[in-house]
């Protein structure tokens, strides 16, 4: 079901549906870039994401990213189920309350079990997180 | 469910973020800590999983607080996370960790965990941390 939420483009939609997901969320797909390249993800930064001092919390920027990662991966695999490997994230700069946080997916090379993505999370056209992941294809080795 | 297991002590979490994925529970002295939380329904994924971004979200709170502990409190930002998982954990199983310290400069704390569930190690964590005011 399609939700556009205050703040997110249009063709917004929502992808979390049940346990860790729903509880941080919402969490939205939002339109491919790239001709279908780029997989773009979002969440608008509420106060139960945020740290003490205002900032938005490390442990939200990295669970946000590893669920656009995760998502990718099973996009780009056609999988129904991936698995985090390893995730690897670098901390550029805070992320605020009421922001629209944009997690940027690619994938610059995929195997028959793996799948090696690289991200970014920006609000605002400024750069918070940057990483590297490595996900594993379910049921295939 | 979330009564603290024995040994262990409810931490006294300031963020909102940790409150509400919380709660957190810490055993031993200032320095030397032990971490742990249980994981519940909220925690996990729709294959009744541990979600990967509470394992993420438990390291950074747990050597945090470690960087926390060795600065006396001084303030600090995260600037790096390495993660590997390992092993799938599910709900009921309580994750434990003993953050160490690797290496400390004037600015930079370097901190890693192994996260174990029943003494068997399911996700580690390195991480550098920077003091804020130093350089």
């Amino acid at each position: 079901m399609a939700v556009r939420a205050p703040g997110l483009p249009e063709g917004a939609e929502e992808v979390s549906a049940g346990g860790f997901n729903l509880h941080i969320g919402p969490l939205y797909r939002l339109p491919d870039g790239e001709d279908g390249a780029l997989k773009r993800f979002g969440f608008v930064a509420a106060e139960k994401h945020m740290n003490s001092v205002g900032s938005v919390h490390g442990g939200m920027l990295m669970a946000f990213m590893d669920v656009a990662m995760s998502r990718t991966s099973r996009l780009i695999s056609g999988a129904p189920r991936c698995s985090t490997v390893s995730l690897s994230v670098d901390f550029a700069g805070p992320g605020r309350l009421g922001d629209l946080i944009e997690a940027r997916i690619r994938v610059p090379r995929r195997t028959r079990t793996m799948v090696f993505l690289t991200g970014e999370l920006v609000a605002d056209g400024r750069t918070l997180v940057t990483a590297n992941g490595l996900w594993k294809v379910a049921g295939v080795s | 469910m979330n009564a603290p297991p024995p040994g262990f002590v409810e931490t006294k979490l300031a963020d909102p973020f940790e409150i509400y994925v919380g709660p957190m529970f810490d055993s031993g002295e200032k320095g030397a800590r032990r971490f742990a939380f249980r994981i519940d329904e909220r925690h996990v994924n729709m294959r009744g999983i541990l979600h990967g971004g509470m394992l993420m979200t438990f390291a950074d709170m747990t050597l945090g607080w470690a960087v926390w502990d060795l600065t006396g409190n001084a303030p600090s930002v995260t600037l790096n996370m390495q993660t590997q998982f390992l092993k799938p954990a599910r709900a009921g199983d309580l994750v434990e960790v003993a953050p160490e310290l690797v290496r400390r400069t004037r600015a930079l704390f370097f901190v890693r965990g192994d996260y174990k569930v029943d003494g068997e190690t399911i996700f580690t964590a390195a991480s550098v941390w920077k003091l804020l005011g130093a350089d």
